[in-house]
Order: C-alpha cells, then sequence, then structure tokens
C-alpha cells in the first residue's frame, strides 16, 4: 500500500506574542511540524506496518521546509521518503490553494493508495486542505476518520460524528482526515532521528508540478481578541480567611 | 447593511434549520434552502425564514448525506447564488470543503459573524490556537462559509410565511462510500458549552483519584467538570468530551472555576466568554492569574477541601 502523508509547519504556539496594537508576531518563534499531522504519519506507519507498503511525506511551502532539522523531524517518524513544494511565494496560503498544489504534487508523484492528512493545520486549524484535496483529485474522501482497518484492498474506517460513530467500507484510492484520538504518535529515538538525516528528499518548484497560485480570500486582519475585564482579586494563601472570603464571591456568583 | 441578492443556506439534517435560516437571513435578500430531511422539515424550514427549499429527499443508510453533493453543486451552478452557507458539523465541514473545491474557492470556516461586503462576505475565525481572531474575506463569485453556533438568533417559526418548496432529483455520485453499520459514541455525551457553571483541572492535578474532590466540589456547586488537553489527551483522565479551549469545547457559562491549571492560551480561549472567573493555584506567577476576578494563591490540595467544607457547611 503506498501512502502519502501531507503535514504543514506551523509556528510554536508558546512563541506567540502578542503587540500592544493587538497583533500577532510570529517573528521569535520556533517552527515545527503541526500536531495534528503527526497524527496522520502514525496512521499510515501503522498500517504500513500491518498491510506493507511505503510511505511518503508531502508538503508545499517556502524555503523553511527546507530546513535540515525539520527535515529530519518527519523522516524521523518513520517515513521513507520526503517529497516538498517550495517557493517563497507558498507563504499564508489559504485552504482551496494548499490543495490544489498538494493535488499537483500527488498526480506527479504518481501511484498511491490512500493519503492521510490531520484533522486540520495546528495554526488555522480550518479542516478543510484534506477534503479539497481529495475533491479535486476526484477520489473517495472523508474527514473526522478515527480508526482505520485494512481489509482486503480496500479499507473499513470509522468515522466519528458529532453524535454516533459509522463504521463505512471504501474503495481505494482515498484521502482521509484523522482525528487525534486515532493514535498516540511514537517518539523518534535517536537512532530514527539519525535514520531521518539519510532518506531521500525530492525538492519541486512551482513549474515543476505545472501548478499556478491565485487567492481565494483575502486577509483583512489578524489580531488578538479584547480581553474582558476582570477583577483581579487575588488572596494569598487558603487561610481560613481567604477561603471564607472566596466562598462568599462564589455564593454571590451562584445567588 | 446591504445584503447579497441571493444565498443558499445547506440544512444536512432538520436540527441546523433555524440556524442556517436564521444566518442566511442577515446576509441574503433571498434565502433559499438545499434541504436533506422531510417534507415537515421543508416546512419549518419556510416558517423559520427560508423563501424557497429545493427539497432532496431524505437521507438514508444508502443514500448518505454526502451523496447528495452532486446534487447540490449542479442546483448551485445552476442557481449562482452569491454565498453558500453550511453549518460546522463534521459533515458540513466536508461538504462544504468538497463544493468549494469544485467551484475553486476556499471555506470561510467556523465564521462567528458574518458581514456582507459588495458581493462578498467576510467573516471571522479565530486561528492560532484561538490566540487571534481572522477576519477575511471571499475572492471571487460564490462566497462558501461554515457557521460556527450562535453566530444569528433563530426567528420564532411563523407558520404563515409563505414560500416555495422545489422538488429536486437526486443526482446519482460517482463514487461512494458504504455504511456498514453507525455505532453509538463511547464515552459520555456531555454537553459543557451549555453548563452554566463549570470547574476546570490542570496538571496541578497529581493523580486521577484526585479527582473525585473535583467532582464532589462540583456536585456542591451544581457545576460540570471540564480539564486542559493534556488531562484529557495525555492523561485520559477524562473524555475528549471535556476538555476546554482549541479544538476541544469553547466555554460560556457564568462561573468558571480553574484548578491546577497554569492559563496558557490554548485552554483559555474557551474560557473567556465565562462571567466570572475564580482561580486556584500555587504558583503566584501562573498567567491564568491575568484573567482572575477572583484567585486563591496556594495548594490545590489545601484550598480546594477548605472551600468545599464551607458548601458542606451552608
Amino acid at each position: 500500500m503506498n501512502i502519502i502523508v501531507c503535514y504543514k509547519l506551523v509556528p510554536e504556539e508558546q512563541d506567540l506574542v502578542v503587540n500592544s496594537d493587538r497583533s500577532i508576531s510570529w517573528d521569535k518563534a520556533e517552527w515545527k511540524i503541526g500536531s495534528y499531522d503527526l497524527n496522520a504519519v502514525e496512521a499510515a506507519m501503522e498500517l504500513v506496518e500491518s498491510a506493507g507498503g511505503k510511505v511518503t511525506v508531502l508538503s508545499v511551502g517556502n524555503s523553511r521546509l527546507e530546513n535540515a532539522k525539520l527535515k529530519k523531524a518527519i523522516l524521523s517518524r518513520g517515513p521513507e521518503e520526503l517529497v516538498t513544494v517550495v517557493d517563497d511565494d507558498l507563504v499564508d496560503l489559504d485552504g482551496h490553494n494548499t490543495a490544489k498544489l498538494l493535488a499537483a504534487a500527488v498526480n506527479k508523484i504518481g501511484a498511491y493508495d490512500v493519503i492521510l492528512c490531520g484533522e486540520g493545520s495546528a495554526d488555522i486549524y480550518a479542516q478543510q486542505v484534506g477534503s479539497q484535496l481529495g475533491e479535486l483529485l476526484g477520489i473517495t474522501v472523508l474527514n473526522a476518520v478515527s480508526k482505520i482497518t485494512p481489509q482486503g484492498d480496500r479499507l473499513v474506517v470509522e468515522r466519528t460524528l458529532e453524535d454516533e460513530v459509522e463504521v463505512l467500507e471504501i474503495d481505494l484510492p482515498a484521502v482521509l482526515s484523522v482525528t487525534t484520538d486515532i493514535n498516540v504518535p511514537r517518539i523518534p529515538t535517536p537512532k530514527d532521528i539519525l535514520a531521518g538525516g539519510k532518506k531521500p528528499a525530492t525538492k519541486w518548484g512551482l513549474a515543476d508540478v505545472g501548478a499556478e497560485i491565485a487567492a481565494t480570500v483575502e486577509y483583512l486582519s489578524t489580531l488578538a481578541p479584547e480581553q474582558r475585564e476582570r477583577k483581579h482579586i487575588i488572596l494569598e494563601g487558603a487561610s481560613e480567611e481567604n477561603i471564607s472570603k472566596l466562598y462568599e464571591f462564589i455564593r454571590q456568583e451562584l445567588a | 447593511m446591504s445584503l447579497l441578492d441571493k444565498v443558499f443556506v445547506v440544512a444536512e439534517n432538520a436540527s441546523v434549520i433555524d440556524e442556517v435560516c436564521a444566518a442566511g437571513r442577515t446576509c441574503g435578500q433571498k434565502v433559499e434552502m438545499v434541504l436533506i430531511g422531510s417534507q415537515e422539515d421543508a416546512k419549518r424550514a419556510i416558517s423559520v425564514g427560508a423563501d424557497k427549499v429545493y427539497y432532496l429527499g431524505e437521507a438514508t443508510v444508502e443514500k448518505r448525506v454526502e451523496d447528495f453533493l452532486p446534487t447540490i453543486a449542479a442546483l448551485s451552478d445552476q442557481e449562482k447564488p452569491a454565498a453558500i452557507i453550511f453549518r460546522t458539523t463534521v459533515r458540513g465541514r466536508l461538504m462544504a470543503a468538497r463544493l468549494a473545491a469544485v467551484l475553486g474557492t476556499n471555506v470561510l470556516t467556523d465564521a462567528s459573524s458574518l458581514q456582507v461586503d459588495g458581493t462578498a462576505l467576510i467573516s471571522k475565525k479565530r486561528v492560532y490556537g484561538g490566540a487571534a481572531l481572522r477576519e477575511e474575506k471571499a475572492v471571487g463569485p460564490v462566497s462558501v462559509v461554515c457557521i460556527s453556533p450562535g453566530i444569528a438568533a433563530p426567528l420564532e417559526a411563523d407558520s404563515s410565511r409563505e414560500g416555495e418548496i422545489i422538488e429536486v432529483a437526486f443526482i446519482e455520485p460517482t463514487r461512494k462510500v458504504k455504511c456498514i453499520e453507525t455505532k453509538a459514541k463511547v464515552g459520555e455525551q456531555v454537553n459543557l458549552p451549555a453548563a452554566k457553571r463549570v470547574i476546570c483541572v490542570g496538571r496541578g492535578m497529581e493523580a486521577q483519584d484526585d479527582l473525585n474532590m473535583i467532582y464532589e466540589l462540583a456536585s456542591l456547586l451544581g457545576a460540570e467538570v471540564g480539564c486542559t488537553r493534556p488531562i484529557a489527551e495525555g492523561e485520559h483522565w477524562m473524555s475528549k468530551e471535556r476538555y476546554v479551549g482549541v479544538s476541544g469545547v469553547m466555554l460560556k457559562p457564568e462561573l468558571y472555576i480553574g484548578v491546577g491549571i497554569s492559563g496558557q492560551i490554548q485552554h483559555m480561549v474557551g474560557t473567556d466568554q465565562a462571567s466570572t472567573i475564580v482561580v486556584i493555584n500555587n504558583d503566584k506567577k501562573a498567567p491564568i492569574f491575568q484573567y482572575a476576578d477572583y484567585g486563591i494563591v496556594d495548594d490545590l490540595y489545601t484550598a480546594v477541601p477548605a472551600l468545599m467544607q464551607k458548601f458542606k457547611n451552608q
């Protein structure tokens, strides 16, 4: 089974700085692989471990994708090969264009049975790239997949809806976006990380995949929400007096 | 505010009818519903604001909700609405994204507000783990949107409202997924977003058994119990339905009590609509105190039992 896993580099949310004008700065941020994408990589590894096959990881973005540490970080999780589509213009790409570029890259890669995506990107979390990708490729596509079991040349998957779980049988090829509770991603050992640095990586440009981008959404502003005014009555120590005060505060709120 | 000429609102099941109609009415002159449901549901849709209902029929095991997508795509191609509005559900997200792919556009997802600008919609959504609000505008002839709950107050049902119901023939999809069965969701059904009082716990809890005192306090206060993501997804001490914040539950309680929670933005975005925030944490410098109305700086293992005693004595 040939599996392609899509991933995205995102800024470390702990490094976010909110400026005084409520704008957001990532200037000092470390970059990392989106946490939701790690579930997709793990699901792919579990699939090839039980059914055989090969896992390729794929991403589109700017030259940050070429960072050796970040390449090692994704390959140390088991995939055999990395493919990237890199261009300096591929920043803050909207979901439709991301899916379009991924589709172009997937078509150039050629043979695949399953494409796995995370539930959403860890930064924007619009949860639509996997679903758009499947439609653009003209193949079966599902979101919210919480279990995958190979069955002959098909897959049986569970899909978690708001109030129930669907058990579905799907023909391949297919694009599946997996939930965060589908697995617990393994942590790479030092040996895995060393091996990750030696795996093949292919870099394409926009012209190589023959895709053009044209924005389908305009970002008007991105600002931290205004904070609600709070009372900030902070008592130090759980003394009898302080607990009594807190009890009174809560009682008033409950009244 | 100017309105778009014609908007489609998609109801993939009866439970979203009122909400999508209400959202449609805030931005469209003509609100036309694409309905997967019963004839009764179609009448309901008109009573709560739809001017026209494209009636697609009911979903079945063989004819799944998603199988209606080619029908919806053909209808939108024929009618050319300025916007297509879905409700943010698992199915709604998938269908909106697939339709947007066909239309060559992006989905404005998780829209917490909608505004008309010329012939397009502007929406607001939380990004960066909820730390920021992004305002985004659709580019192109059609705006595809997934709305968040509570974006517009549903209209009072009025059976004297008039509207047209048009039956639409089903277009068989080229690809189908076979549903073998549906199962009940494992784990409990909780409705934290509706809870008026919520106690949340975080990493300050040392052991799962210690949650018992939190449950006891909660029952004294008539509160629900929630947690931070590491407690649900790292420790598995609580179900996923109980974690508050990014990709989890967004609370709107009158009272929120945070116990042993440091106050990372990823959790706090789920609490910032609480009327009152009470904090118990032993670290005076914990960021959560910045959000607090009332706080106690001390070990939760001292403060919680002492507070509980007060409520027991009352």
